[in-house]
């Protein structure tokens, strides 16, 4: 992280630098451009000025004369000590009239050439000719002789021995014919080393100015941008290792621009992180309380139901299996088997409405209650009338239960039930099972005044009796289709000679395989009981 | 599941219309507990209703209990498979089945 805000700061830096660099190379480029033109423009003025001066001492009307006789005369003679004296007065280079050839403009005959002698060169004499005229000057000599003005562009050469600009004037006769041009030649001096001052002035003052700037600059960054941005990069990888609250706030929580609400804005995300953290904890702890208390719940439930197969090994006369499963940790079913005396056996098959907690509750009470109440030889009807009346005592939450209750007399296979809401039981007479239409009285713990009467049958050696819970009939597959009465007959029919140990997981399979991967909403809850043979 | 409200003065119509079971029995519980405070004639139509398990029945049973205290109650257009219901549990009993 650290690395990274180096970086930053590098890139930052970085294109500053550049950025004064590029504007200090262009400041200095045009001043120096500006310098150089405004220098140039002085001395040319100049060389004007004394070309100027220079055409008042000539006699224009003369000079055809001169170059057409091939003669000069005293005249003549006097104008050029004029002139070589102005030129030395004037600091001049050359001054010289010529007569330019203006079919091409590249051939000059020299009349007059006054040449300094500081120069070192020697003058052209009258009538010299040069056919040598630099092309990039024609077009300002061309300019010169046909309006009798001044060159259009500065004429200026850069060579090895300096800088010099050049003046050039025609020169017109009384009749105002240009007869010849005037040009003055002035060294520029002062010009290399002007320049060369100014400019080295323009660098160092700008890299002086960039040194100052780059610094406060840099202080400044350092100051407003890097230290508080390491500040909160630092606390966010505190709190990403340890995840405690922060010991003090931040001091970048008082920069004034955006890094400010950043640093607020950490602070008050951990602060919330950490609440949450704790909340979730806690929740978290409390869930696996509740998580573990619930398999505890799942396991007395479990231990509440005969779950000891054969229960009753010395038994000959009959067979019995039983088997729950809840679709939540804790059903509302339930079913049980116990012996009233020694020749009476009671079955229990029930459902409390709803799920969860609440409905295993209910359970337990309910299973309880009828067992306590199934004495030998009490009339099953009573039996329901009373566990009813206490059911509904208190049942806030409004929850009943569909129960059906069955004794055996072993002795005489006589069948005596009694059914609160429940399905209807199969039996199995002659090897096949049939559901046994039998008079439903109201739910358990629905009204209390619900009166139930008991019902009896008789059941031979070899008959058995299936009885199971919604979950069982109205297991749901995908499509949204019950497995139905139809489908349980039929597979109960299929397997009609297996013992109740083998007939239950038979059916549990075929549920299954009619399911599918559809989710499991309703405890599936199965009894069978087969009476193998009359108690002697 | 979907309920369809129909509130006429002291008159609550209630259409159901799907499966009520342990999933939707809550809907139903929350709808008739806001609903059915100074209603005299409450009707329940059935005729879309698809299922009904022990936990619609429960529900019933509470509506049925208020009921009997502040007026009536009437279930209509009850199809075979919940009359089946309704009379292996019972529930035909006490229920009014128009």
């Amino acid at each position: 992280m650290k690395k990274k805000n180096r970086r930053l700061a590098v890139v930052m830096v970085a294109s500053i630098v550049a950025v004064i660099v590029i504007l200090s190379v262009i400041v200095a480029a045009t001043g120096y451009q500006q310098f150089t033109h405004v220098l140039e423009r002085q001395y040319n003025d100049t060389a004007y000025e004394v070309a100027e001066t220079a055409l008042t001492y000539l006699d224009p009307d003369k000079l055809e004369g001169y170059l057409q006789s091939g003669q000069t005369d005293e005249e003549y003679d006097a104008i050029l000590a004029r002139l070589d004296e102005l030129v030395v007065s004037s600091n001049c280079n050359f001054i010289y009239v010529a007569k330019i050839d203006e079919t091409d403009y590249m051939t000059t005959t020299y009349i007059y050439d006054s040449v300094n002698p500081a120069t070192g060169f020697s003058r052209y004499e009258f009538g010299y000719v040069s056919r040598d005229t630099d092309p990039k000057y024609v077009d300002d000599l061309k300019h010169i002789l046909t309006t009798g003005g001044r060159a259009e562009k500065y004429l200026y050469s850069y060579t090895e021995s300096g800088a010099h600009t050049t003046a050039g004037l025609a020169v017109q006769d009384s009749t105002g014919k240009v007869v010849a041009v005037i040009g003055v030649e002035k060294s520029m001096t002062v010009l290399y080393g002007a320049r060369s001052t100014y400019v080295r002035w323009v660098v160092s003052i700008a890299a002086a100015m960039v040194a100052l700037t780059l610094l406060a600059y840099l202080l400044w960054l350092n100051r407003m941008v890097i230290r508080p941005i390491a500040e909160i990069t630092g606390e966010a990888k505190r709190f990403a290792n340890d995840g405690e609250n922060p010991v003090a706030s931040l001091r970048a929580t008082e920069n004034r621009y955006e890094i400010g609400v950043l640093a607020s804005s950490i602070l008050k995300m951990e602060a919330e992180i950490k609440q949450y953290i704790d909340n979730l904890t806690a929740v978290t702890a409390e869930k696996e309380r509740i998580g573990a208390e619930l398999d505890i719940a799942t396991h007395i439930q479990a231990s509440m139901l005969p779950c000891i197969f054969p229960p009753f090994p010395d038994r000959s006369e009959f067979d019995i299996y039983a088997s729950m499963n809840p679709a939540k940790e804790v059903g509302g079913d339930f079913y049980d088997f116990f012996m009233v005396d020694e020749s009476h056996l009671a079955i229990v098959m029930a459902d409390v409405s709803g799920k969860g907690v609440p409905a295993a509750l209910f359970m337990v009470i309910g299973k309880t209650l009828i067992k306590d109440h199934t004495t030998p030889g009490r009339d099953l009807g009573e039996v329901f009338m009373e566990v009813n009346k206490l059911l509904c005592e208190g049942n806030g939450e409004e929850l009943f239960i569909t129960a059906f209750e069955g004794v055996l007399d072993l002795k005489t296979g006589q069948f005596n039930f009694v059914n609160a809401g429940h399905e209807m039981p199969f039996i199995r007479r002659q090897g096949r099972y049939t559901p046994e239409k039998i008079r439903a009285g109201f739910v358990l713990a629905g009204m209390d005044m619900t009166r139930y009467r008991m019902g009896s049958l008789q059941m031979e050696p070899g008959d058995a009796i299936f009885q199971y819970t919604d979950g069982v009939t109205e297991a749901t597959n995908a499509n949204n289709e019950l497995y139905g009465m139809e489908r349980l007959e039929a597979v109960l029919n299929k397997n009609a000679a297996a013992a109740p140990d083998k007939l239950l997981p038979a059916v549990k399979a075929d549920i299954d395989a009619f399911v599918g991967d559809a989710p499991q909403f309703d405890d599936i809850t199965m009894l069978s009981l087969e009476y193998k043979e009359k108690m002697k | 599941m979907t309920i369809t409200k129909n509130q006429n003065g002291t008159h609550l119509d209630l259409a159901l219309e799907g499966r009520l079971d342990t999933t939707t029995a809550p809907q139903l519980e929350a709808e008739l507990k806001q609903s059915v405070g100074g209603v005299t004639e409450l009707t329940l139509d059935f005729s879309q209703l698809e299922y009904l398990s022990s936990a619609g029945l429960r529900v019933l049973l509470s509506a049925q209990k208020v009921m009997n205290r502040q007026g009536s109650m009437v279930i209509k257009n009850v199809n075979e498979t919940i009359m089946e219901i309704f009379e292996v549990t019972g529930f035909a009993d006490i229920l009014t089945i128009a």
